[in-house]
């Protein structure tokens, strides 16, 4: 019943993040000003910064689903986490690689070790690691404990990549900082805003269309278990 | 300084990513379909059997 509801909210979902995409075009390649010293190149910090943010977002999810896994032992609570560690994976990809497009003309380089990239690098590959560890178990049950547990131990490095650039030197810039608030335009604010709600309902909309597909899954699954023998048997 | 070519690289790469993971997604919803349709044949198979 819940899972019918879900799936009617869909495409209203889908609506929504469609108008805001369209929003958030106009904002960014048109009304938002162009940066004095990057030029153009800077706008890819409106899709950089909100898909990192995506995935902040999505591995808290897993995170707090991984925990609602363990304590009630319900499978949906175990569909919700394997949804949003994928969904995470692919915002975190998308972080690194503009990161490192807008990187080539501004640091002179594709890649640098510095904390934020390296911290970030480490999440993702974790969180890939542990969607590939999740498969080498057969046991379904067994599979959504190992999952639970890699999930929420793999949060402990989420804070520490928003972190980096404040704990230790490096040549990320700092957006948000206590003393100066946001060091922005209000017209490029308002791109950043905008954004971050894009972002966000995609993460909503790609999140529910998975959660459907894991749900269509495990129904199969039974169904399988069930077997014809069993059938016949009715 | 322009670079547009960047930002139309970093641009293409974001949706780019996004379509391939609903491509996959929406793959994989049909191959479950395809599996559904064929446990309804069986099941149809037993009850004609029946």
């Amino acid at each position: 019943m819940a899972n019918q509801e879900g799936n009617s909210r869909i495409p209203f979902l889908v609506v929504c993040t469609a108008l805001s995409v369209i929003v958030s075009l106009y904002l960014i390649f048109v009304y938002a000003p162009t940066e004095r010293t990057m030029g153009d190149v800077q706008r890819i910090f409106y899709f950089h910064m909100p898909s990192a943010w995506a995935s902040f977002l999505a591995f808290f999810v897993a995170f707090a689903a991984g925990i609602a896994y363990l304590v009630r032992w319900e499978p949906h609570w175990d569909t919700l986490e394997l949804a949003s560690v994928e969904i995470g994976l692919l915002f975190s990809m998308i972080a690194l690689v503009t990161g490192s497009i807008w990187a080539r003309p501004i640091w002179n380089t594709w890649w640098t070790w510095e904390p934020r990239l390296t911290t970030t690098l480490v999440m993702w590959l974790y969180y890939f690691a542990s969607l590939m560890l999740r498969r080498l178990v057969d046991n379904p049950e067994r599979q959504a404990r190992f999952g639970a547990v890699l999930s929420i131990v793999g949060f402990v490095n989420v804070p520490v990549v928003f972190l980096a650039i404040r704990l230790w030197r490096t040549i990320h810039p700092v957006l948000l900082s206590s003393d100066k608030g946001l060091a922005m335009e209000p017209a490029m604010l308002l791109a950043l805003g905008v954004s971050l709600v894009t972002f966000t309902l995609l993460y909503a909309c790609l999140l529910m269309i998975r959660v459907r597909v894991e749900h269509l899954r495990h129904e199969v699954d039974r169904l399988r278990e069930l077997g014809p023998r069993s059938l016949s048997n009715r | 300084m322009t670079n547009l070519w960047y930002l139309f690289a970093a641009y293409a790469f974001v949706w780019t990513a996004i379509f391939a993971y609903v491509h996959s997604i929406a793959q994989r919803q049909r191959s479950l379909a395809q599996d559904i349709k064929a446990l309804q044949e069986a099941l149809e198979t037993i009850q004609e059997r029946e």
